[in-house]
């Protein structure tokens, strides 16, 4: 419910900001500094992002030091991240390919489009995995339900709600005989629209299997997934080293992350080079990267 | 013999639903220290609350929080300096000077924006004040002004309503006194009633502080949260209680642990300004 009433506000902001800037149609002025808008600290998709573009520097001795601009404003979820590229023409962030829509635009990454086709395809550089994790043996609910999400069926659902399916030789899910009881589902806030939908599908083959799932975020996920509180844990990045001591991992979608701007901003095409040095804070206006 | 009973019965209930409360803030207590200070021993004191570094994400890694702590203490500092003039004459004005009629509309108005989520406050400013400091400062529009001014508004009914009170408990003889020395209306209320009223009205600057320091949700939004020493006020900043949240989803290990240890730092914060609370109360009660 609270969700519901907060999504309604991004809503109306969204409109009444898009409203706005049509209202003035000033032209997009390219000697403005670049806003550059990150995710926080652990969040998965800035795990990913920053390993790709290479903002992540390695040492030595195993150090890893997280160059992100400094100057860059932290926002800690993807609808917060998409209102301000909305509210913003000079600003830049990044999100699930499955979150995107025609409020912001995506850029080109080396010429090649965020597309579902082109994270398959390996051409599209910028993308990662969602993990489901489990602790010991499964129980056969939870057993059958994996191999649901692993199936033809699964996997249709997951390229459906936008995502990339794993794997290429997929087999057929075959309905065995009645399951009943009862699953929990918790972790990552971006694998959570896609594990409802897969649920609600199970669902409809099992109807009187309960399945709960607790959007918490990726760590709380294995967190839970590792105590017991939840039979399967939801991450939206590659597992730690500690987490993998304690649980089984397994990928169940490829997800890209889309490179965003401001519909008024008149870039297409970035370089993985011109992103990186926008992140890093080497690159500060935009006609340093528009011609 | 039935009454006796009633009576017994209904006094447990009583006493239960009182020891709830402060069982419930035990338990935090316990939580956040037992959570925060292992941490913060392992981390070294000093490097925690004096490291101008947080980096969960590097190897090694650094988590220093003076950065928030004093984007927290400037933060509300600028919601004092912009909320407390303006709640202070709007509740001298309200107490001394509006009409009833007008009061009838203004004391509601007041009410209502104690009510509102502070997630509204926070959308509001994300879509209003951001784009004007922007246009005003440059930037990115979320700064230390957006943030303190954000906090300003939403520090205004506690300071209103709290001074308001103050105001109207000091006893009308002081003020007819004065009046009586041939002092005007104005006069008698600024330099009588008011300074009368001073302790309660402290009181209130100090509740305020704790709502601002402690404020989170709208904070997030305008904030920029950057987690770098503070560099001036058309910059972003990252508050003590937005680290938490922001990070607090996909944290693990030692980072986790960092977070609920800013907690702690946060909790002694709020118990230094609550302290302060109860001595100014004391302090007039005493009077």
């Amino acid at each position: 419910m609270k969700k519901l009433f907060g999504l309604t506000i991004i809503t109306i902001m969204i409109m009444s900001i898009v409203g706005c800037s049509t209202d003035n149609g000033v032209e997009f002025n390219s000697s403005r500094t670049i806003n550059v808008i990150t995710r926080e600290d652990g969040s998965g998709t800035r795990g990913a992002f920053t390993e790709i573009v290479g903002i992540l520097e390695g040492g030595e001795n195993g150090e890893i030091n997280d160059r992100t601009y400094v100057e860059a404003i932290v926002q800690n979820s993807t609808d917060a991240v998409m209102t301000s590229v909305t509210g913003d023409e000079y600003s830049i962030g990044y999100i699930s390919l499955g979150s995107l829509n025609e409020n912001v635009k995506a850029v080109k990454i080396d010429g090649v489009e965020a597309t579902a086709e082109n994270v398959q395809n390996k051409s599209y550089k910028i993308s990662r995995p969602f993990n489901i994790a489990y602790k010991g043996d499964l129980n056969p609910l939870a057993e059958d339900f994996i191999n649901f999400i692993l199936s033809t069926e699964g996997q249709d659902i997951v390229v459906n709600a936008g995502y990339v399916q794993v794997g290429t030789d997929l087999t057929n899910y075959e309905r065995g005989k009645e399951l009943e009881g009862t699953l929990v589902i918790a972790g990552s806030t971006s694998v959570t629209p896609v594990m409802e939908e897969l649920v609600q599908a199970y669902k409809e083959i099992y109807p009187k299997v309960t399945i709960e799932i607790q959007s918490t975020g990726s760590s709380a996920g294995m967190q839970a997934a590792i105590e017991g509180t939840a039979d399967i844990g939801m991450a939206s990045r590659e597992l730690k080293e500690s987490e993998l001591a304690e649980l089984t991992a397994q990928a169940i979608a490829m997800d890209g992350i889309a490179v965003i701007v401001n519909n008024n901003n008149p870039v297409e095409d970035l370089s993985l080079e011109q992103i990186k040095s926008i992140y890093v804070g080497e690159i500060t206006e935009w006609n340093e990267v528009i011609e | 013999m039935k009454g006796n009973f009633t009576e017994s019965f209904m006094k447990g209930i009583f006493l239960i639903c009182a020891v709830t409360s402060i069982i419930a803030i035990l338990l935090m207590c316990i939580f956040i220290f037992a959570g925060g200070i292992p941490f913060i021993q392992e981390y070294g004191f000093k490097n925690f609350l004096l490291g101008t570094e947080w980096k969960p994400s590097n190897i090694p890694q650094s988590f220093g929080i003076l950065p928030m702590i004093l984007g927290s203490i400037y933060v509300t500092l600028g919601a004092v300096i912009i909320g407390v003039p303006i709640g202070l004459l709007t509740a001298i004005y309200l107490a001394k000077f509006s009409s009833k009629r007008l009061y009838r509309f203004l004391k509601p108005g007041i009410n209502l924006m104690a009510g509102i989520p502070s997630i509204v406050y926070g959308f509001f400013a994300l879509v209003v004040i951001v784009p004007i400091i922007r246009d005003v400062f440059g930037g990115t529009g979320m700064n230390v002004i957006t943030a303190s001014l954000l906090l300003g508004i939403m520090i205004l009914p506690t300071v209103i309503s709290m001074s308001e009170a103050a105001i109207r408990a000091v006893p009308n003889s002081y003020y007819e006194g004065s009046i009586a020395l041939g002092a005007t209306h104005e006069k008698s209320i600024f330099s009588v009633v008011v300074p009368a009223a001073k302790s309660g009205i402290i009181s209130s600057i100090i509740l305020a502080i704790g709502r601002a320091i402690g404020e989170t949700m709208a904070v997030i939004l305008v904030a920029g949260n950057q987690a770098r020493m503070p560099v001036g006020i058309t910059k972003g900043v990252r508050t003590l209680t937005t680290n938490i949240v922001i990070e607090m989803a996909y944290a693990a290990d030692a980072h986790r642990e960092a977070l609920i240890a800013t907690a702690a730092v946060l909790f002694v914060f709020i118990l230094i300004i609550n302290g302060a609370f109860l001595v100014v109360k004391r302090r007039t009660n005493l009077e």
